[in-house]
């Protein structure tokens, strides 16, 4: 699916349009700099999930991650962003 | 009106849950081990969610600083509660404004050359 070496990551626009659907205030908008800047601070977040389930599921010795192994690294994902 | 807003937010759940897949394949491939549907979808809904967080930060962090943009300043304070994230948040910062330097330079001297050609002429 994915080719080999290219780098994956969230779309500018899909995050502007994201974040710009959660703000309370309608006038409030999104500078395109940040809009790439967010982009970036969501792919580690999701990357950071990601690697942090399979070291949990690594040390119990399952080779297959499961929504157990991401609930257990949650918490502290959680509070580190 | 709130049924076009609902498919919105369906349509970006979407492409958050693709991407996220993609990014969780990748993680796999390096460490051999697959993630199951349900844990893709489970890091898909917290991303989304923290999504929420993030924006409703970023709105007040805008808003204190008496702007109604929010500026790339707003999303370094976004990334405060871990050092590292922050130094990586920071850098990127500066790699963007490096790349946008370069690229108003050549926009200028490509403008510059047309002007001597047009002078030329």
């Amino acid at each position: 699916m994915a080719e080999k070496g290219e780098e994956i990551s969230f779309k500018k626009e899909t995050v502007s349009k994201l974040l710009s659907g959660f703000f309370k205030e309608e006038k409030t908008k999104l500078s395109g700099d940040a809009a790439l800047l967010m982009a970036e601070m969501l792919k580690v977040f999701v990357q950071e999930a990601a690697v942090r389930s399979q070291k949990q599921a690594e040390s119990e010795d399952c080779d297959q991650v499961d929504i157990e192994h991401f609930e257990k690294i949650l918490p502290q994902l959680l509070l580190d962003f | 009106m709130s049924l076009d807003a609902d498919e919105t937010r369906q349509r970006l759940k979407a492409a958050v849950h693709y991407t996220v897949g993609r990014l969780c394949q990748r993680a796999g491939e390096e460490h051999r081990r697959e993630f199951s549907r349900q844990a893709v979808a489970a890091i898909a809904e917290t991303a989304f969610r923290q999504c929420d967080v993030f924006a409703k930060d970023l709105e007040a962090f805008a808003r204190h600083a008496k702007r109604s943009i929010v500026s790339a300043e707003d999303v370094k304070l976004a990334a405060r509660r871990s050092t590292a994230l922050s130094i990586y948040i920071h850098n990127k910062s500066e790699e963007l404004a490096q790349e946008q330097k370069t690229a108003k330079n050549k926009s200028t001297r490509k403008r510059k050359s047309k002007d001597t050609e047009e002078s030329r002429e």
